[in-house]
């Protein structure tokens, strides 16, 4: 029978592979935009308070059942918490410990592969753009955002020959093992990352005023963007209501102010300077959603990866500390690095409004612009973008390995032939993934129903079968085992209680926004996209998406059901 | 920028600037059983 034997060379190694699957593109380019969007203070508060009631208690949870379940002899999320409830429920929540990782590589390795394609054609100096236009129509090619198919050729500006690389990258790492491969490659890659990215910021924090005639484009006025706790906006009234006439385009610095004051004093009927302060910012919902959502997909709670990571500890290691630091590492590349460079940057070359935009409108379309704008802006850019390749591949390869886990103690298979099943299975999902290129919409469904509806569910369920069915006192003494730094003794309520109680509404608030559409001002408003694209006007990509994960369910349901593996452990287990 | 984005990007930077820090730290300097 195929047994694991893989383990962890060194507590450095696997602190930094865990850091190195949380560190990601959510650091550079997801995090500065949320948080400019909410105000940076009152973000930054509620970002906080979902960190330690959130973040601190799930990671320290998912540490703890990882290397309780490896102790046992598990090392997928089925045989985990099967091992962990002690009755066969337990393995099938923990497809989801499959499912999600699964889906969300399929397509993020097509995400990884346009980091790799940017910093190429950003070294062999092909990213030389004058307008917005000209950096958006290099994405829509590069991608085959006009239509599906369109990426499908093998030129250096479109994405299928990086989409071939990052695969053979990924597998050959996952190939070498959890020591040789995973641990090897994280050790050498998140110092280099690390470096480019100081080497970066320090590039952008001396931009001063790039161009002399836009002087409001200006670092301080980027960083006052990111950062300034109370949003100045312009407004107009609206039917008798001061409604601010873009939300994203805060009035920062004292040329922005007195230019609207201006607008103001032309037409004060019309036109008025609103200001927010971080208190009232703090009670809208929405913020608070998107704070806990950005906690998830930063530290990778609720995917499956840190269960997996931790199961091949010994006995004895420490979780707490490994975990802190893992946490730390990662919060420190998003906070202390992404919120320095991105938006500051954008904001310096391209002003307030050029510098707004989604994840990936940021990163491939406002970004590139920036550097090309920059005094050698080819070498800066192409740091940053292998900068963000090195962070995706340690992220992929994360998601890799619970799966290859999985076959193999499903299958009774090994490492070899378990990379086969999934190669072929991952290459034909990312391959439909790169098919349905028209507006980024398998990608975005993708995105959004394994990448966010599916994480909150595992999240949620992993906290209540630690604190509630493992029980928080015994799972806390668990943890404390062998560790370095103990888990101080409030956070056994707060994994009681606390995070299940506030994830729970935050759940419920979410589901209500993003699948019902409700608004929080009375009545519910318009449906979401990725609603509608189901139910109401059917798309072919969004359906053959959710076709995928639903797919993928199912194997792994009937794996599971077939496995005697773990049957045969839940009997061991009542004769003893 | 003003004062309360100073403030905010200060407290928030050195935040995990220290965590990063300090744990980093803990897990050098900690002996290996």
């Amino acid at each position: 029978m195929s047994q694991s034997n893989e383990s962890w060379n060194s507590r450095l190694g696997v602190i930094l592979a865990v850091a190195g699957s949380a560190v990601g593109l959510g650091n550079f380019l997801r995090f500065p935009g949320q948080a400019a969007q909410f105000g940076g203070g009152a973000f930054m508060l509620a970002y906080c308070v979902a960190f330690l009631i959130i973040g601190l208690p799930i990671c320290w949870a998912e540490w703890t059942i990882g290397r309780h379940g490896g102790k046992k002899g598990f090392h997928s999320s089925p045989g985990i918490l099967n091992s962990i409830v002690g009755h066969s429920y337990g393995k099938y929540i923990g497809i989801l410990g499959i499912v999600i990782p699964t889906c969300i590589y399929v397509y993020y390795v097509n995400v990884e592969a346009w980091t790799l394609g940017y910093a190429v054609n950003f070294f062999m100096q092909n990213m030389e753009f004058a307008t917005a236009e000209d950096s958006t129509g290099f994405w829509a090619g590069f991608a085959g955002l006009g239509e599906d198919g369109a990426a499908l050729n093998f030129s250096l500006g479109s994405a299928l020959p990086y989409l071939l690389i990052v695969f053979a990258i990924n597998f050959y790492l996952i190939y070498h093992g959890v020591s040789k491969g995973i641990e090897t490659f994280c050790k050498v890659a998140i110092p280099i990352l690390l470096v480019i990215a100081v080497i970066i910021l320090v590039r952008v924090l001396t931009l001063g005023v790039p161009d002399p005639e836009h002087p409001e484009r200006n670092i301080a006025n980027g960083l006052g963007y990111m950062w300034n706790p109370d949003k100045i906006l312009l407004a107009e009234k609206q039917d008798g209501v001061w409604e601010p006439i873009a939300e994203m385009e805060e009035l920062v610095g004292p040329e922005m102010i007195s230019a609207a004051e201006e607008q103001v004093a032309a037409d004060p009927e019309n036109l008025k300077i609103i200001e927010r302060s971080i208190w009232s910012q703090m009670t809208n919902p929405d913020l608070w959603l998107a704070a806990a959502g950005q906690i998830f997909f930063s530290i990778s709670i609720g995917f499956g990866i840190i269960i997996n990571y931790a199961s091949y500890l010994r006995e004895n290691d420490d979780v707490v500390l490994s975990g802190f630091a893992a946490t730390s590492a990662n919060e420190f590349c998003e906070v202390g690095l992404g919120g320095l460079i991105t938006l500051p940057a954008a904001v310096a070359f391209l002003g307030v409004a050029g510098a707004a935009g989604g994840t990936f409108g940021l990163g491939f379309q406002v970004l590139p612009l920036v550097f090309s704008q920059m005094t050698l802006g080819w070498l800066f850019g192409g740091l940053f973008f292998f900068l963000l390749f090195l962070a995706a591949v340690t992220s992929s390869i994360s998601m890799v390995q619970p799966v290859i886990a999985f076959i193999e103690e499903a299958l009774d298979l090994n490492r070899k032939q378990s990379i086969g099943i999934l190669g072929v299975i991952t290459a034909l999902c990312a391959m439909v993934v790169l098919y349905f290129s028209n507006g980024i919409k398998a990608i975005d469904t993708l995105d959004y129903w394994s990448g966010t509806f599916l994480i909150f569910v595992l999240a949620m369920a992993e906290i209540i079968i630690f604190s509630w069915v493992f029980g928080a006192e015994r799972g806390v003494k668990e943890a404390n085992r062998g560790a370095i730094v103990k888990i101080p003794h409030f956070f056994v309520y707060i994994m009681k209680y606390v995070c299940p109680l506030f994830l729970l509404t935050i759940f419920t608030l979410w589901c209500a926004k993003n699948i019902f559409g409700a608004t929080w001002v009375g009545g519910t408003g318009e449906k979401v996209s990725y609603v509608i694209d189901l139910f109401y006007v059917p798309n072919q990509a969004a359906w053959i998406s959710v076709t995928m994960i639903m797919l993928i369910g199912l194997f792994t349901f009937f794996l599971l059901k077939g496995s005697p593996k773990y049957k045969d452990h839940l009997k061991q287990n009542q004769n003893s | 920028m003003t004062l309360g984005g100073w403030i905010t990007m200060i407290l928030s930077v050195g935040t995990v600037t220290l965590m990063f820090a300090w744990s980093l730290y803990k897990v050098l300097t900690t002996p290996k059983e």
